[in-house]
């Protein structure tokens, strides 16, 4: 059985804290497997602290665009 | 890539951290009221009175240093992803000593007390000491170089010209060191509010203007060059004034007027082509706070070109009450509205997260609150330029005005921290 597909969240256009929002309204509903792959344009320090306090897993990627492409996956 | 890989990914720092300054800075507004209050007209006579220094100082020590310190505290990590070390001391350091250190200097100015300026002279010292040597430490080091840390290295560096000059004069009026006062206190004033407050709005404006404002980023090369362009000027002009060659004063003064205009008009225009339709509190503060420094860029120009002006001794206080309320205290002012309901959100989603729900940002401290305390900031700085021109009709108005104004920020901001407090204590008592 193949892990359910990654959720997609574009916090590019969006007012702060509205990317950060919607990533952990997000993690309420990951599965064991799943990612979310976040996309974002600047480097969120505050939500990386928050990851980092509740365990979870990420991976951070500068996108060609100069974005930034954030995996986040389960403890 | 790692996520660590070049970056300082230690937690930010508490939420007591940079609260402790930004519920002292407001009063410190009520106390400059009173003292316009108790001094009446006289206090808008000349800039160089007792009582006219000692309100300067409440303004810029009390409010604008105390709020500046304290949000680079928070900032540092956030922005420039560098860590300040020990925070709570760090934090505890510099505030204890600045709010004492800034009530001694006014209550000195008052006395013409030269024990109380030996003991601000300490206080003082220390606050900035620490303060100095943490921010440099910690923004020296900063993995990322972008125009931003460069803004506030060179804000630091002025800062730090800023407190050397300024505790010089503390030694003149304490121990009476032998300076020349007029140059030192022009040298440290220019430095501080053109040198160390520009230059960190300007550090802070390119990311938050952008961020909050859905605005364009600001021109690459402005981003880059403003604030070495500005730290040559300043050193070139101080340099002349030292020298008092009058025409190299003349040129190096047109230099900086135009970068902080050319900086003031550039971000009244990004302003325009914000994506984002619906205005909130913040974008007026900033309107306000870029419309002061271009006006006080005018006036000054006006003055190098009818020199009979430039000697009348409402320009001075008209320039001061400009630069330092219309737009320093402006834009920190607003400011502070995106940080402290920011940071009450972030570190309650830290701690509650999947535990309880957070209020968000809005419902912590609701746009009404801000905008009704914004009008009566507006009609502070109207009536302080009025008291300027006009002062025995305007003054008084002016203080009841300004008190209004502090303390209703002080209270929102309380309110926020309170509202804060109780969630925390509902979820641990619940859970």
């Amino acid at each position: 059985m193949s892990a359910p597909p990654d959720i997609l969240l574009d916090g590019r256009e969006l007012e702060p804290p509205g990317p950060m929002e919607l990533v952990l309204a997000a993690l309420d509903d990951l599965q064991p497997g799943q990612r979310i792959r976040f996309l974002i344009h600047r480097q969120p320090y505050p939500l990386y602290d928050i990851l980092r306090r509740h365990h979870y897993h990420y991976e951070t990627t500068t996108l060609s665009s100069g974005d930034f492409e954030i995996l986040i996956s389960r403890p | 890539m790692t996520p660590t890989a070049g970056l300082s990914l230690e937690q930010a720092p508490p939420w007591s951290v940079p609260l402790r300054f930004f519920l002292t800075a407001p009063w410190f507004l009520v106390l400059a009221a009173l003292l316009i209050l108790w001094q009446g007209p006289a206090v808008f006579a000349s800039r160089w009175l007792p009582a006219t220094l000692a309100l300067t100082h409440l303004l810029t020590l009390g409010f604008m240093a105390q709020v500046m310190l304290g949000a680079l505290l928070q900032m540092l990590p956030v922005v420039v992803g560098v860590v300040v070390a020990r925070p709570r001391w760090v934090a505890a350091l510099i505030h204890i000593p600045l709010t004492v250190g800034t009530l001694v200097l006014a209550l000195a100015f008052l006395t013409s007390s030269p024990a109380g300026f030996r003991i601000a002279f300490f206080l003082l010292g220390l606050a900035f000491t620490i303060a100095l040597a943490a921010f440099h430490l910690a923004l020296w080091r900063a993995p990322v170089i972008s125009g931003t840390v460069i803004a506030m290295r060179c804000a630091l560096v002025a800062l730090l010209v800023t407190v050397g000059l300024g505790l010089w004069l503390g030694g003149f009026f304490g121990w009476g060191w032998p300076i020349s006062v007029v140059t030192v206190t022009d040298l440290h004033a220019i430095w501080g509010l053109i040198g160390w407050t520009v230059l960190l709005v300007a550090g802070v404006a390119y990311q938050v203007v952008p961020m909050f404002q859905m605005t364009p980023a600001y021109p690459p090369q402005f981003v880059r060059f403003f604030a070495l362009l500005m730290m040559l000027l300043l050193a070139g002009w101080s340099l002349c004034l030292w020298l008092e060659w009058a025409g190299g004063i003349r040129l190096f003064a047109l230099g900086l007027a135009t970068s902080i205009a050319v900086f003031a008009a550039s971000t009244l225009y990004l302003l325009t082509q914000r994506r984002r339709k619906i205005g909130d509190p913040t974008l007026l503060y900033w309107r306000i706070s870029m419309g002061s420094l271009l006006v006080a860029v005018a006036l000054w120009v006006s003055t190098r070109i009818m020199p009979t002006w430039a000697q009348a001794p409402q320009i001075e206080l008209l320039l001061g009450i400009l630069l330092i309320m219309g737009f320093a205290v402006t834009v920190i002012n607003g400011m502070l509205y995106k940080i402290v309901p920011f940071l009450a959100w972030f570190h309650l989603q830290a701690a509650l997260l999947g535990r309880a729900k957070v209020p968000n940002m809005k419902q912590l401290l609701p746009d009404v609150k801000a905008q009704r305390q914004g009008w009566t900031y507006l009609a502070a700085l109207w009536l302080l330029l009025a008291a300027v021109l006009v002062p025995e009709v305007f003054t008084y108005p002016a203080g009841i005005a300004l008190g209004v104004t502090g303390g209703w920020l002080g209270v929102n901001m309380v309110q926020v921290a309170l509202i804060y407090r109780r969630l925390l204590r509902t979820v641990s008592v619940a859970g």
